[in-house]
């Protein structure tokens, strides 16, 4: 069963990879605001759909 | 310094959308025949290609890496950009990638047909396609990772972080599964053999799962969720849990797929308790998904884009619960083999993979054409073909899975099987098997109402192939965190050594690997012997036709299966198998002792016309194995590339191989004359056809073990080398 | 979804959705309250921002009020800009702002668009749950003045106070507990997986030697930067406080974690067993959490704020060629001029040059009427000017002004405060150590005629399972989900370290002023003739000129009334208003400035007893009538009082005068009402309580109360609005929360018991488990079944049994 050893190894290796991504996520504040990205990922700069309600937003306020 | 203005490539996401439909058409069509296949075994028979051991495999890989791969890149290729806020890094890349992975599944759908197919399920590509796909997936990857390299979003988003996660670990994972050494151009060995195989196997099988099923449709379900429904994720927090703690996990749940095989119980067990801590990440991740649309419930009735999320989502959060529990031992004994298994994945295939593609499809196509969904009406439709489809798919499947599973187990007052006649078991469940039809066509049905709708949608629009938006760059004076990571490390030596000392460490395991590979190879039961070259073509054989996709050859260790097939399987008896054919499900009965069940006759009978040996059998006939010659120039390299993987031929034997296969071939084939099967209606029997080797082949399943047999003697070459070379060898442990 | 909430609120502001009359400010079809609203859409629209106003509808905060135009003419001082920034180089500034008007989606999108507005932005992004804006800006094209008019500008003024920018160190977010906790979380995974093996080697048939020591060689290689890397804190405290001799609860675990590794060790070299190293980094990996959970603070509140948060960041000064410009207010020495104007707040204490202004010292006194200062007149620091500027020259430097005196009291350093600071597991941790070394030891003992190497292994046996790792989690888990509640319902907490505090108050102290009344409302009622609705309009539309709190409680009370434009507007400080409006001439004041405004009189017997203050209205000289105006109790405070008299001895120590003496005689004993005091006598009296052995908990606003809620055991600070100005305290309230202060005293208590609950649990496992040690059972299965069990089923029990608690109580449990 010595293919155990291979694939600890490479599972291992793996995990290592991302031991460090986690490093460097923390490093760098990606963490430090759990919540704004959240938010963030809403904005779209052209959103048609969200254009024509708010002509129509508009409509409703004159009358 | 200021804002800069960029452009969005949706040209290459409209391409993937395209392929991920057609593929997908497509692959649930070939999914189609072969459920036919089961209730009509004569349907499109007679052509060998089109058989249901070769079909079977192309279904498998159509959806997962045509349907789910293409619909992976179509997310990824999306949101990506959008999330970094930046082009992907490169056009060509992207190019080359769309058309590198079509050219690799039309490789597939080329050669499985065809019968060249390594037998490992989810890996049955022959290696040359194997190197394609490595290098196809680097190329996305490096697109990938220098898109976000050069991000403009300094925060990477969670959903990039399960795409990243897909990238490396399918690469790790594809690449030793893959470790093979050609024979010829489009046949190779796996250096594993037997039990060490089927768990490499296995650890790739279920992370596949995992890591190509699962992560990238996870970052989809982060991203789009959110956007379909306008609002932010529940919790983001619980969001990046869920990734970290998935990660740490997933990686070592594979073994479950083997429970009560002959690997290892530690392994087993090893495999069950991971996969049980699974339920914890699993069912977090589905409820943050499902709990952002609370409070809009309103919006999933009329949204088609919602009512697909949320069924995808919670067939995730099913699939994830049956999954733990079907790697429980007792569950697993009556699940495993069975068409249980088949409606667990098909649960999460239709729903969680189909259902989140089809749901980018009508959120994705009408935006990159700037327009609306061209009839909401037809995509609810669609939703409820789709859903009720997957029902009556997989209700089905497990209800007949587990009858029949029931049934194999059942014994009599007497202690003997109730039904000692497997086809019994199998009669009963085909009504199940019809059922299944119907509701693949139901989903099938709904797929095309799709392409309907979705191709009215982009012909009412205009496709805005260059989607522009603003961003101002990164200008980070405090860069390069790693390297201030790495200096804090320094800083503290104890940690620093800590983690060398485990990277050393792992590096040196990865290097000792193949020379241990080859020792394991050594049997460790003596009267094991490898196989004749006439056997080794006649294996081959044997996997060209995907005889392994209904057939298993692992006998568990529970009496109901000792009573039916004969003795339990050993480790060792795989010892020269090359690769494992224990097989994940049984259509049709397990072979493992078949050798010298029946006489040769009965074979040749029942590969020319099954229900002439076994009246109501739904195995397809293989009269072409009868017209058919088998391949006698490769042989010899085909012996030397096993030799290279540590089956103990001598040095040289290649050379005898040809001598021995013709002479153990015209053995047989007096043997079946003798019996009086010159001709089987008009097909005249000689020593050169497939049929005489694949009886060689199956006659010779699991007898080793009985005696002290020697499948070398009296061949040609037993006078020159060989067997002595064998015994010598055996005996060194 | 947006259209229907729009129909619903026809006439509300499109900006900030503020009640507005029919004839309001209208631009493109769209209403707006007042003309700071109106700013604001018209600067956005031109920028085509107005994605604004579609991300979310009316997302902007209300501009009424800020008529007064903030001066950022101070930001252009180059050393409080190094002060601010982060980062600085050659052309690049970084530096981030807190802002309380952040509150919705269309807030982080309007600010991350900002650099739309003005070029010399290079980046910018929001916090959202810090209300913070970070912003790199080119200080070559832009300035941090310019940056900071125009968020003003758009609504969303920062807030610069000084305190912030000095303590920025120690608000970075602390990135070292998360690695720690991901080596630990990475080890522990990784390690069961290579410890299950042995525990199934009964079961398995070929787990030959290779894999054991592989497997252990693998854990010791994993689990050594658990012990260097992710246990240090603890080993250090320990270490610590050993040399100090004295014993923490770090103690018992470092020796456990101590024992747990070197047994593993010792086993596993020597290859006479598989080592507990799962139990040990799975330990780590709790301890951790609870660390990370007792870590749990409000980014966005600050409760240790001293003067310096209160006061300006720089005050504009005139120098001897009578040019204005602003310095930092820390470079105020004596006999600079400084030129204060409207709202604005004295920094340091002086004297006035012109000839009489009027001040506002509620902030010190807590009595909102302003006082008149004649020229030569000593002003104290922390006033605020309210009418016209006013000049005046230093007489002392702001550190050892008045107000900073507040601070230069005992009460504020904390040594002096600190009574029973130690928590509940600290206390019990020396017993718990010593009973758990004399186990050991006995156990030793009693194993020692079989052989040292078991009596050893025995002894650390004991170690191992008694390290009080579920111990050590119930105080954060219980603590921290009792935190999460209380902010729920409106109580912000310092942290879980006070909350014990809370449970053991015996005496509660109120201020009077803003505590039990609202600041911002009162009982207004109008006795005369019968007010016309023109009338009403007229008075409003005057009294909305003035910022005076009478004026502004007026205007509330007659409520949403058009508005009439109003000419040759005149208002004397603290006597009333004067104007025309469409014709006719209104007069709003006391009778004395009626008097003189008009020579008619008016007599003022009928004004009841009840009434704080009286406005007199005249019409074209003909007196119409008076508003009567007395302070508003907040919802729910009767109620609050008379449940809190059973439990508790309840004091007011007020420093208004004894108008409502007799109605809140009612609700407190004739000897624990005080009125009239000064900070100093509130402080004194807190002490004067303490020496005689009570706790006390105190409710206060505003700065005359910094030091008593200093003094007392448990400080609350009341505000409505949670992210403004509050002194220094233990807990920030919200106004409308006030109702249920005694359930949450009560729920606090309970969490104690709730904690001690836990203690027994943990307790149970500890014996448990001693007694497999002490037999010499102790099996590495054991110990990895017994101590996350342990651990989690603690974080479970605590958690959920405080939130039904909560939930029983009726608090807000979850959200």
């Amino acid at each position: 069963m010595e293919v155990i050893f291979m694939l600890i190894g490479f599972s291992l290796l793996v995990a290592l990879i991302f031991l460090a991504l986690f490093f460097w996520a923390v490093k760098s504040g990606q963490f430090d605001d759990q919540h704004t990205p959240s938010i963030r990922i809403l904005f779209d700069e052209n959103k048609p759909t969200q254009k024509q309600n708010s002509s129509t937003t508009n409509k409703k306020d004159q009358d | 310094m200021a804002v800069e203005t960029f452009k969005y490539d949706n040209e290459i996401v409209r391409k993937f959308g395209i392929a991920t439909v057609f593929w997908g058409i497509a692959g649930f069509l070939i999914g189609l025949t072969v459920a036919l296949k089961l209730i009509y075994p004569s349907f499109l028979g007679f052509i060998p290609e089109l058989s249901y051991g070769r079909l079977r495999p192309l279904h498998t890989n159509a959806v997962i890496f045509a349907f789910a791969g293409n619909a992976i890149f179509y997310g990824v290729y999306y949101s990506l950009p959008r999330l970094c806020k930046t082009p992907m890094w490169s056009n060509l890349l992207s190019k080359i990638n769309f058309w590198g992975w079509q050219a690799i599944i039309l490789s597939a759908v080329i050669t499985l047909p065809m019968g060249f197919n390594t037998s490992k399920e989810y890996a049955e590509l022959e290696w040359p396609i194997d190197i394609a796909i490595t290098i196809i997936w680097v190329i996305f990857g490096i697109n990938m990772l220098m898109t976000i390299w050069k991000r403009r979003e300094k925060h990477l988003y969670v959903a990039i972080w399960f795409y990243i996660a897909t990238f490396v670990t399918v690469a790790v994972l594809h690449v030793v599964n893959s470790i093979e050494i050609p024979a010829t151009l489009m046949k190779s060995y796996p250096v594993y053999a037997g039990v060490q195989d089927a768990l490499v196997q296995w650890w790739y099988g279920h992370n596949a799962v995992a890591f190509f099923l699962t992560t990238p449709f996870l970052g989809i379900m982060y991203y789009f969720i959110p956007k379909a429904a306008n609002r932010p994720i529940f919790s983001y927090r619980l969001s990046i849990v869920h990734f970290w703690s998935l990660i740490f996990l997933y990686i070592w749940a594979g073994p479950h797929h083997l429970l009560y095989t002959a690997l290892p119980g530690w392994a087993q067990a090893l495999g069950t308790v991971f996969s049980l801590m699974l339920i914890a990440p699993s069912w977090g991740g589905m409820l943050n998904g499902l709990l952002t649309l609370r409070g809009a419930w309103d919006r999933v009735r009329e949204d088609p884009v919602l009512k697909f999320l949320v069924v995808g989502v919670t067939a995730y959060g099913m699939a994830t619960f049956e999954g733990p529990m079907l790697s429980i031992g007792n569950v697993n004994a009556v699940a495993h083999y069975s068409d249980y298994i088949i409606g667990h994945v098909h649960l999460g295939a239709l729903l969680w993979n189909g259902g989140l593609t089809f749901a980018m499809l009508y959120y994705i196509t009408p935006k990159i054409y700037k327009t609306e969904l061209y009839s909401t009406k037809l995509a609810n439709v669609h939703f409820w073909f789709a859903t009720l489809g997957a029902i009556f798919y997989v209700i089905p499947m497990y209800w007949g899975g587990i009858t029949q599973s029931l049934m194999w187990k059942e014994f009599t007052a007497e202690g003997v099987l109730q039904y000692p006649n497997f086809l019994e078991t199998v009669q009963q469940i085909i009504p199940m098997y019809a059922l299944r039809a119907v509701g693949g066509s139901l989903f099938i049905i709904g797929a095309i109402i799709s392409v309907y709708n979705l191709w009215k949608t982009a012909a009412s629009g205009q496709l805005l192939a260059a989607e522009e938006d603003q961003a101002q760059p990164i200008i980070d004076p405090a860069a390069g965190s790693n390297e201030k990571w790495h200096r804090r490390l320094e800083s503290r030596p104890v940690q620093f050594t800590a983690l060398t000392l485990v990277v050393i460490l792992i590096g040196g395991i990865v290097e000792y690997v193949p020379t241990a590979l080859i020792d394991s190879n050594v049997p460790t039961i003596a009267s094991v012997k490898p196989y004749t070259p006439l056997e080794v073509e006649g294996r081959d054989i044997y996997i060209a036709e995907g005889c392994n996709n209904c057939h298993s050859q692992m006998i568990r260790p529970f009496r109901s299966e000792t009573e039916r097939y004969g003795e339990y399987s050993k480790a060792g008896e795989f010892v020269y198998d090359h690769p494992f054919l224990w097989g994940s499900k049984r259509t049709g009965p397990d072979l493992h002792r078949q050798g010298g069940k029946y006489p040769d006759s009965w074979h040749l009978r029942h590969m020319h016309d099954p229900t002439s040996t076994s009246p109501g059998s739904i195995m397809p006939a293989y009269p072409w194995l009868l017209e058919q010659q088998m391949d006698m120039e490769t042989i010899d390299e085909r012996i030397s590339a096993l030799r290279s993987v540590g089956v103990p031929y001598a040095e040289g034997y290649e050379d005898e191989a040809l001598d021995d296969l013709e002479a153990q071939a015209e053995e047989i084939t007096q043997g079946l004359h003798q019996a009086g099967f010159k001709e089987v209606d008009g097909i005249e029997i000689t020593s050169d056809k497939k049929i005489i080797a694949l009886i060689a082949y199956l006659q010779r399943l699991g007898v080793d073990i009985k005696g002290n047999n020697n499948p070398f003697e009296g061949l040609p070459s037993s006078k020159v080398i060989g067997t002595a070379e064998l015994e010598q060898r055996s005996d060194n442990n | 979804m947006e259209t229907d909430i729009l129909t619903t609120e026809g006439t509300s502001c499109f900006h900030c959705g503020e009640e507005c009359s029919s004839d309001a400010i209208q631009v493109d079809e769209k209403p707006f309250c007042c003309e700071g609203c109106k700013l604001v859409y018209q600067v956005l629209e031109e920028n085509d921002l107005d994605n604004y106003y579609q991300l979310q509808d009316q997302p902007g905060t209300s501009q009424l009020g800020s008529t007064a135009r903030k001066r950022f003419d101070y930001l252009d001082d180059e050393s409080l800009l190094e002060k601010l920034a982060d980062f600085q180089n050659d052309h690049i500034t970084r530096l981030s702002l807190y802002i309380p008007g952040i509150h919705c989606t269309s807030c982080v999108w309007l600010l991350e668009n900002l650099y739309k507005l003005n070029e010399g932005i290079t980046q910018c992004s929001v916090n959202f749950l810090k209300r913070e804006l970070s912003l790199t800006f080119d200080h070559r094209q832009t300035s941090l003045r310019q940056i900071a008019e125009l968020l003003n500008s758009i609504g969303y003024e920062p807030d610069l106070r000084l305190d912030r920018f000095e303590k920025k160190a120690k608000t970075r977010p602390d990135h070292r507990l998360w690695l720690k906790l991901g080596v630990a979380g990475f080890a522990f995974g990784n390690i069961m997986l290579f410890s299950f093996p042995d525990y199934l080697a009964g079961t398995s048939t070929d787990l030959d030697g290779t894999f054991s020591f592989f497997f252990g060689f693998l854990n010791i290689a994993l689990a050594l930067p658990v012990l260097f890397y992710s246990s240090s804190d603890y080993l250090k405290s320990a270490w610590a406080a050993v040399r100090q001799g004295g014993v923490n609860l770090d103690v018992p675990i470092s020796i456990g974690i101590m024992s747990l590794f070197g047994r593993s060790v010792y086993e596993i070299v020597l290859g006479i067993g598989t080592g507990y190293m799962d139990s040990f980094t799975g330990l780590v990996f709790f301890l951790l959490i609870g660390r990370i959970v007792q870590k749990k603070t409000y980014e966005r509140l600050a409760f240790d704020r001293d003067y310096r948060s209160y006061l300006p960041l720089s005050v504009t000064i005139v120098d001897d060629e009578e040019k204005e410009h602003s310095i930092s207010i820390n470079k105020i020495t004596e006999g600079v001029r400084m030129l204060i104007r409207n709202q604005e707040l004295i920094p340091a204490d002086a004297t006035l040059l012109s000839d009489q202004c009027f001040v506002d010292y509620s902030f010190i006194t807590g009595e909102s009427e302003p006082v008149k200062i004649e020229e030569g007149d000593t002003i104290y620091a922390g006033g605020r000017i309210v009418g016209k500027s006013a000049l005046m020259v230093a007489t002392r430097e702001v550190s050892n002004s008045y107000l900073t005196k507040l601070w230069n009291d005992a009460a504020f350093d904390s040594e002096s405060k600190g009574m029973d600071v130690s928590s509940l597991a600290d206390r019990i941790s020396p017993h718990f150590t010593l009973a758990v070394l004399a186990i050991a030891m006995a156990a030793a003992l009693w194993w020692l005629p079989a052989g040292a190497e078991q009596s050893i292994n025995v002894f650390t046996a004991v170690l191992i399972i008694a390290c009080p790792c579920a111990l050590a989690l119930s105080t954060p888990f219980t603590l921290g989900s009792v935190l999460n509640i209380l902010s729920r319902s409106g109580l912000y907490v310092k942290g879980i370290e006070v909350v014990e505090k809370l449970a053991k108050v015996t005496d509660v102290v109120f201020d009077k002023t803003g505590t039990l009344t609202r600041s911002d409302q009162a009982d207004v009622t109008f006795k005369g003739d019968i007010l016309k609705k023109q009338d009403k309009e007229m008075i409003k539309s005057v009294c909305k000129q003035s910022v005076h709190p009478l004026s502004q409680k007026i205007v509330t009370f007659l409520g949403g009334i058009p508005l009439r434009p109003v000419e040759q507007f005149e208002e004397q400080v603290n006597k009333g208003l004067k104007a025309m409006v469409n014709g006719h001439h209104i007069l709003i004041g006391s009778a004395s400035f009626l008097e003189e405004q008009s020579g008619g009189s008016f007599s003022d017997q009928e004004i009841s007893g009840r009434a704080v203050s009286v406005v007199h209205v005249a019409i074209d000289g003909k007196w119409r009538g008076w508003f009567e105006l007395s302070s508003m109790y907040r919802r729910g405070i009767p109620e609050l009082l008379s449940g809190l008299k059973e439990q508790f001895s309840t004091y007011l120590i007020s420093g208004d005068n004894d108008q409502q003496k007799q109605e809140l005689e009612v609700y407190f004993d004739k000897e624990s009402l005080l009125f009239n005091q000064k900070p100093q006598e509130k402080l004194d009296f807190i002490k004067e309580l303490q020496h005689r052995d009570r706790r006390i908990l105190m409710v206060g606003d505003g700065l005359n109360d910094a030091g008593a809620l200093q003094q007392s055991n448990f400080g609350i600070a009341l505000t409505d609005n949670v992210s403004s100005f509050t002194p220094a305290c233990d807990a920030i309230l919200d106004g409308d929360a006030i109702s249920m202060l005694d359930r949450f005293i009560s729920f606090a208590r309970k969490s104690i018991h709730i904690i001690l609950w836990s203690f027994g649990i943990s307790l149970v496992y500890n014996i448990v488990g001693l007694s497999f040690a002490v037999t010499g059972h102790l099996s590495p299965l054991v110990a990895a079944v017994l101590m996350p069990l342990s651990s989690i089923s603690i974080m479970v029990f605590t958690s959920v049994t405080t939130h039904l608690t909560a939930k029983k109580m009726g608090l807000a449990a979850w959200k």
